[in-house]
């Protein structure tokens, strides 16, 4: 192939994609959806759920204070750490829950594989800015808020090429 | 007056006319910190020293106090957009050494992760590769196509890089409803794309001129400097890991190994793109193989301990051979995980590639190397 007709065949292959949809998210105005609630493990089959690793969320009802979470992220980013609550649950005589630290947490997930009674899930949320580090600190009360997600944008492939309609 | 005598490294060395010493880095020249110190005469290198170790995170020392389910996470962070291949050797050597049997379905489900991670690492590979050579076009096309897979990921393992995903045992978690459609629908299409990139950059003629006959890597030199991956390929040496010692079920799978004869650094950038081809070829193969139904994980015991063993593990990342040698001392935390890496190896040849080039040449001769510092340093 000569020089000009490779020069002339690379345009070209440029110049066809001004007929192509944009495939760029809009990100604060669109959201990608993901798949279902979040991460979520079953104990009793040892399985995961597949979902996005996202803010966590605590029953409190199920939470026993076991640490077992807390043991589990020592070993990662020691961004558990266990807390007095002021209510009293029947399960949880120590009144102890985790709070979570999310400068530190790489959202691996491990702490969730490690609840053996259902207390702790991941969510759809990733949106966790703060202006201060304390904001980033969530206590086992703001864990509890189940957060609203809304992202409903998928990936669509068409003739005309792929977009996130 | 007599002048003191400085250790060799401080020894201030004799200004020359005509060779003059560049400092190539150590900030960032596209993937991790690294410096090139670089002898130029005029616009020729006469003389090269690669100076890794900027990065250097202490993995292996940090893995030896953590049980064998926690280092995990740590030991993905070398190369983020490779983690699931980083993961494999490690994850098969602890299954070896605990003696855990795994599902048929995990193995292809790894497979399929490992593939479609091999994709990601390559497409940003190939987007830096692009913008070292000053074709914009080509850093964007990768940088957004990689979204594909990506979002492929995202559904299977719930994040975008850094998935934590393998676990002695099998995978985290089962895929969700709906996925081998998704996956088959958007590896066709990324698979459509790619191929698109000969026209606008492996064949364009611009390319070929920069990057064809530069650094050029004998077959000979290739084996014995121990190069590994895509540069030995490129330099005509048919070997490849999947293939020589098949893990989980690439002995199952229909795929080829691509070998090129020039050595170049247009063959080395090559490669990896003819490669990725193949990745979608396997993924492909294994979607339709996989059992459609079973379990994935077999469950842990808290604190696994292993007896007093030791064993090597060795795949196929996206940029050559990678290995993890564990040692086990009837302990929860291995005594020694070594992780052999292919960067390191890859680097070792650069010195060799740059003397007699132009200096306008480094950066394509550098990052077709497939080299990656962080991993490298680990």
């Amino acid at each position: 192939m000569g020089t000009a007709t490779g020069i002339i065949k690379a345009l070209n292959s440029g110049v066809k994609h001004l007929a192509v949809k944009r495939f760029t998210l809009r990100y604060p105005e669109e959201k990608l959806k993901f798949v279902g609630d979040g991460y979520q493990f079953d104990p009793s089959t040892g399985v995961g759920i597949a979902g996005l690793k996202g803010r966590h969320m605590l029953f409190h009802d199920h939470c026993t204070g076991c640490q077992l979470c807390s043991i589990a992220c020592e070993g990662v980013a020691e961004a558990i750490g266990m807390v007095k609550v002021p209510d009293e649950w029947k399960q949880n005589k120590k009144s102890i829950m985790p709070q979570i630290d999310y400068g530190k947490c790489v959202f691996c997930g491990l702490c969730v594989d490690a609840c053996p009674f259902y207390a702790l899930y991941m969510t759809n949320d990733y949106e966790l800015s703060s202006f201060s580090k304390e904001g980033l600190i969530y206590t086992p009360a703001q864990l509890q808020v189940k957060p609203f997600v809304s992202q409903d944008s998928e990936i669509q492939i068409s003739s005309r090429g792929a977009t996130h309609g | 007056m007599s002048t003191p005598t400085l250790p060799p490294g401080l020894a201030i060395q004799k200004a020359d006319e005509r060779i003059m010493t560049l400092n190539v880095g150590p900030q960032h020249p596209g993937s991790g910190h690294m410096r090139i110190v670089v002898q130029i005469d005029g616009d020729y290198i006469v003389a090269c020293d690669p100076d890794p170790g900027y990065v250097h995170r202490g993995e292996e020392k940090m893995a030896e106090y953590r049980n064998y389910v926690l280092n995990i996470p740590h030991l993905e962070r070398p190369v983020i957009h490779d983690s699931c291949n980083i993961l494999y050797p490690y994850v098969l050597g602890v299954e070896e050494l605990l003696g855990l049997e795994i599902t048929e379905r995990a193995k292809y489900v790894r497979v399929i992760a490992a593939e479609l991670n091999r994709c990601v690492y390559t497409m940003y590979w190939l987007a830096i590769y692009g913008i070292f050579l000053g074709h914009s076009t080509m850093f964007m096309w990768p940088a957004g196509d990689r979204e594909l897979l990506i979002d492929l990921l995202e559904k299977m393992t719930g994040a975008r890089v850094t998935h934590s995903y393998f676990i002695p045992g099998g995978i985290r978690n089962d895929l969700p409803a709906n996925f081998e459609d998704v996956c088959l629908r958007q590896v066709n299409y990324f698979e459509k794309r790619i191929k698109e990139y000969a026209d606008v950059f492996y064949d364009n003629p611009i390319l070929i001129s920069r990057t064809e006959k530069t650094g050029v890597l004998s077959r000979e030199d290739a084996i014995r400097l121990g190069t590994t991956g895509s540069v030995l390929r490129a330099s005509g040496v048919d070997y490849d890991v999947r293939k020589k010692e098949p893990y989980d079920v690439y002995d199952e799978l229909d795929f080829q190994t691509n070998v090129m004869k020039s050595g170049d650094s247009y063959a080395r950038s090559r490669i990896p793109w003819l490669d990725m081809m193949e990745s979608c070829r396997i993924i492909r193969d294994a979607l339709q193989k996989m059992p459609k139904s079973g379990s994935v994980r077999v469950k842990l015991k808290p604190n696994p301990k292993g007896g007093i063993d030791s064993v090597y593990k060795r795949i196929e990342s996206g940029r050559g051979a990678l290995g993890c040698y564990i040692v086990s001392d009837k302990k929860p935390e291995p005594y020694r995980v070594k992780l052999s890496v292919p960067s390191f190896r890859n680097l070792i040849a650069l010195p060799h590639l740059l003397i007699g080039e132009k200096l306008g040449n480094m950066p394509s001769i550098y990052w077709s190397l497939n080299y990656w510092p962080v991993e490298a340093d680990r």
